[in-house]
């Protein structure tokens, strides 16, 4: 086809703002998917995407259209993420695209997500298409959210498009606008190969397939490859493109989105915003913009019983196929025993992990309160990295300890920026600058330690401001801070699990409810059991928890055993969703939820 | 063997029981009782020679009592008549103090009735209204005093703990006074409220108030040294007996010796299998009727199973378990041991009274996982 009919273009969207929605409109006008296949919100495969109505992988889906009949165009809608733990994977998406279609809900209005990204979009040189959302539904307000979307762009009012994804009203004249103003792709296909990995997914029997927006060159079948950041080289066993299943076919030319399969079998080797290359005709750059994922929230998970060690493994390792950016090792707590300490992007990323490995592959976990990985300069001049709180070195040796920090937009009505502004001193932030967007929505940019946002940051600004405020972030290096170790003591001994890092001046106050949330998390054992939190050896806070003392059957009617045997096997089921931690059970929530409760306390 | 007989009426029903007995007309009892013997009949064919031969009898509801004395002593007969009674066996009777005049209580001990079990229940008679009993508490120990004297060999009274509004100090006054009238035996219960009756309805609507978990611990331990200092023996978990009067039946149930069970919901165990009837009074007097069965279901025990019981139901008796049946590792049971709550003798393990408390947790924890 000729480069002048090809448009390469993505949606971007806040959750629920209707993105899947319209992509399956786009599918259905485009007649790119059989009535009998179209399952609501096609292009979100995962079930588990199809649940949480999120997408978590990126697709890529050609589409044949003509207009009124007459010219044929070739449109590659080009799926993104929507959240902000997937900003890295949103970028390269971006740069695969010539366009955008920015779509917001007419009732919710504009969201940070949304800001963030569009401003990439803007940023990646894209054609931005406005579209507000929802027009059907009552409460939808057209006018406000067009006047906001064209005060964020700086466009025209009139340029933003009104569909409804759900009724298909406004959906073929959006298409229209795609191929009017989205510009067809450049690049010339003489040159040498450059080819963006913009994401990857693992098929069982044919390894990694890798998405490529071709930007240079050609790509064909049986070409000697190279990807240039992992040096990992290869040959092309098959070309194709989505429609939306794969179809392969013999090349792709520079401007043109497809897959291509290698036979590597190891996601690590194919990197989502690498450059593939040919190995005779390489090129001489790399194309820009390629990061290392670099997991900035840990946690330990744990199997509940420990015979299930080796399959949490090697569940781990088959979620790696799929999922380039989550890592692990394994790890050892004296009170979980076994178990792996798992890196995620962000916590969207952690609860998807561990979902799948609850869903998918059956496995008892507990998970450990997340925290974030710690830079620690020691006395003698070297750099440590530590991803776990009970591995923070003895403060005598330790010069500096430094936790990332993260550069954040929050979105929200004037109404609600006392409460956002509260918020973000609470949680140790530096207030920047502050920004109307119109009379309804105010901006604020802050920096944040990420420590404060991976525990219930998110929920707190939702329930502070009635769910209308919305946070955007990326990451942005390291900064010292006063920190202190945190120690648990459950019937005198240490429990690294519940180890933490904490802001020295409110070290006192997070020990004692941490304590305090404890004995109500843990129940009464047959003797009384102190609960102590501890700086360097130093009791701060003290609990106990007072001994059982009642929990007998008084009679047993008539011989009637086999009711007694059934009180007593729930008894013994209970104890399975106990961890034994020395002598004492604790319950497997208490893991998470003791370091996450005791933070929304403090929040109030 | 042992045998069960369950009579599943009573006169009104108590405001907190959820357990299998009825209020009804005396002809649904005749058709009961119809059943019941056709039941005993068909057991009785069923069963070898030495299997008939019974060393206790308990007659259990609901409330026998609603039968006369006489009534009593007919249905004892007719269980002798297919049964062999040994000489010494142990024949009991629950008895509800409403329900029965002295001439009762004589009767019933000349049928061969030689225990009676009085639910006495609570000597306070605000608690006895609370309870919806029919009697107070001058009825309940007269009908103790009646039991004395008719002639059975032993009496038992059962008493309620941890009752809305009871405190350490009255329950102290409550066995004073029970243990004025002299009875043998003491079964004392913590008031457990479950399902849907009305008084555990009324503490979920927030009407009454139970006391918390360390009262009715308090209560309990200071009722087991109260029956101690006065001669009585703590032998199982809720039972307490002057010398020689343990409940042998009862006994039989904790020590996992064979019994049969007839009537509505009533469970036997026979070699390995435990089997229980159908809780439904009209289910159990249709099936009957047309010369079916009333089980309802069974269990086949293996080793373990076996091993499991007699663990479970070994540790609620003073004698307790040989230490080689459990699993627990001498640390474990060390630590258990230095708390206080069990005791280890001649390669036996029982628990404490604090342990006994705290029963279910401690053999939860002692059983093979």
């Amino acid at each position: 086809m000729e480069r002048n009919n090809i448009r390469n273009f993505c949606i971007i969207a806040h959750i629920d703002h209707g993105k899947s929605t319209l992509a399956d409109r786009f599918l259905e006008i485009t007649h790119s998917v059989p009535w009998q296949k179209m399952a609501d919100q096609y292009l979100d495969r995962m079930e588990l995407e199809r649940e949480r109505g999120i997408t978590i992988k990126a697709q890529a889906v050609r589409m044949q259209y003509s207009p009124g009949g007459e010219e044929e165009y070739r449109l590659n809608l080009i799926d993104t993420p929507g959240h902000v733990d997937f900003s890295y994977e949103v970028s390269r998406s971006l740069a695969a695209c010539e366009g955008a279609v920015l779509l917001v809900d007419a009732s919710q209005g504009v969201e940070a997500q949304t800001v963030g990204n569009a401003y990439l979009a803007v940023e990646a040189g894209l054609t931005v298409i406005p579209v507000v959302n929802k027009i059907d539904l009552p409460s939808a307000d057209y006018e406000d959210t067009a006047m906001e979307i064209s005060d964020l762009l700086g466009v025209d009012p009139a340029e933003v498009l009104a569909v409804s994804a759900k009724t298909g009203e406004g959906v073929e004249r959006l298409l229209q606008e795609v191929i009017r103003r989205v510009p067809p792709p450049g690049g010339e296909s003489g040159l040498p190969l450059r080819a963006l990995v913009f994401d990857s997914i693992y098929d069982l029997y044919r390894g990694v397939v890798a998405f490529v927006r071709v930007i240079e060159g050609v790509v064909a079948r049986g070409m000697r490859a190279r990807f240039m950041a992992t040096g990992t080289a290869a040959d092309i066993d098959e070309v194709g493109y989505f429609s939306p299943d794969m179809i392969s076919c013999d090349r792709l030319e520079a401007g043109e989105v497809g897959y291509i399969i290698t036979g590597i079998k190891e996601v690590t080797r194919i990197k989502v915003g690498d450059t593939v290359t040919g190995r005779e005709d390489a090129a001489a750059e790399p194309l820009p913009g390629y990061l290392e994922p670099k997991p900035m929230v840990f946690a330990g998970i744990y199997p509940v019983d420990s015979d299930d060690f080796t399959d949490l493994n090697d569940a781990l390792d088959r979620l790696k196929l799929n999922d380039a950016s989550l890592t692990f090792a394994k790890e050892t707590s004296k009170a979980l025993g076994f178990g792996f300490r798992c890196g995620f992007l962000g916590l969207l990323h952690m609860e998807i992990v561990q979902e799948r490995l609850e869903r998918e592959y059956g496995l008892g976990l507990v998970i450990t309160a997340p925290n974030v990985v710690y830079e620690i300069e020691e006395r003698g001049g070297d750099t440590a990295y530590v991803r776990n709180p009970s591995d923070m070195p003895d403060m005598g040796t330790v010069a500096e300890v430094r936790e990332p920090y993260v550069q954040a937009t929050i979105l929200m009505p004037p109404d609600y920026m006392g409460g956002m502004l509260e918020l973000v001193k609470e949680r140790r932030g530096i207030f920047q600058d502050m920004v109307y967007l119109s009379g309804r929505r105010v901006e604020i940019r802050c920096r944040l330690p990420l420590a404060e946002i991976v525990v219930d940051f998110y929920d707190q600004l939702k329930s502070r401001s009635r769910g209308y405020a919305s946070l955007d972030y990326e990451h942005a290096g390291f900064q010292p801070g006063n920190l202190v170790k945190l120690d648990i003591l459950i019937n005198g001994e240490p429990v690294d699990a519940f180890s933490s890092v904490v802001d020295r001046s409110r070290a006192y106050d997070y020990g004692r409810r941490i304590t305090q949330r404890l004995r109500e998390l843990i129940p009464r054992q047959l003797f009384d059991v102190p609960v102590q939190a501890a700086i360097g050896g130093r009791v701060v806070a003290r609990e106990t928890i007072k001994a059982k003392r009642k929990d007998v059957l008084a009679k047993c009617y008539g011989g009637d055993v086999t009711r007694k045997k059934k009180l007593l096997q729930k008894q013994k089921e209970g104890k399975k969703r106990m961890k034994m931690v020395g002598k004492v059970e604790i319950p497997q929530e208490a893991f998470i939820s003791a370091l996450r409760v005791t933070r929304e306390e403090t929040g109030k | 063997m042992r045998l069960y007989v369950h009579w599943p009426f009573c006169l009104s029903r108590c405001a907190y029981c959820d357990f299998n007995s009825r209020v009804a007309a005396r002809r649904h009892m005749e058709a009961y009782r119809l059943a019941l013997y056709a039941e005993l009949e068909a057991w009785a064919c069923m069963l070898e020679e030495n299997k008939r031969r019974l060393s206790s009898i308990y007659l259990g509801g609901g409330t026998p009592s609603t039968l006369s004395g006489a009534e009593i002593s007919a249905l004892l007969g007719k269980m002798t008549g297919r049964f062999v009674l040994n000489s010494a066996a142990e024949v009991t009777v629950e008895v509800n103090p409403a329900n029965w005049s002295h001439e009762d209580f004589t009767a019933a001990c000349a049928g061969g009735v030689n225990r009676m079990s009085i639910g006495v229940q609570s000597l306070h008679d605000p608690s006895l209204r609370l309870l919806g009993r029919a009697h107070d508490r001058d009825a309940a120990r007269e009908a103790v005093r009646h039991a004395l004297r008719c002639g059975a060999r032993s009496v038992s009274a059962d008493l309620l703990y941890g009752l809305p509004g009871m405190d350490v100090a009255s329950l102290e006054r409550c066995l004073d006074e029970i243990l004025e009238t002299g009875p043998h035996h003491l079964s004392l219960y913590a008031l457990t409220l479950s399902g849907r009756s009305p008084l555990s309805l009324a503490v979920s609507r927030g009407e009454v108030s139970l006391p918390c978990e360390d009262e009715v611990a308090d209560q309990y331990m200071a009722a087991v040294e109260k029956l101690r200092t006065a001669g009585y023996e703590h032998y199982e978990v809720s039972n307490f007996c002057l010398p020689g009067h343990h409940s042998r039946h009862n006994l039989a149930y904790w020590k996992r010796e064979e019994y049969l069970g007839l009537g509505a919901g009533a469970h036997s165990l026979l070699g390995r299998c435990r089997l229980y009837n159908t809780d439904s009074i009209l289910g159990y007097v249709n099936m009957l009727g047309k010369s079916q069965m009333a089980v309802d279901g069974w269990e086949l025990l293996d080793a373990a199973d076996e091993r499991e019981e007699a663990i479970m139901l070994g540790l609620r008796t003073s004698r307790g378990v040989p230490e080689n049946i459990l699993d627990a590792g001498g640390d474990h049971l060390d630590d258990l041991e230095f708390r206080g709550l069990l005791a280890r003798r001649w390669g036996r393990v029982s628990l404490t009274t604090r342990g006994m408390l705290v029963s279910n947790t401690l053999i939860a924890a002692l059983l093979p996982a």
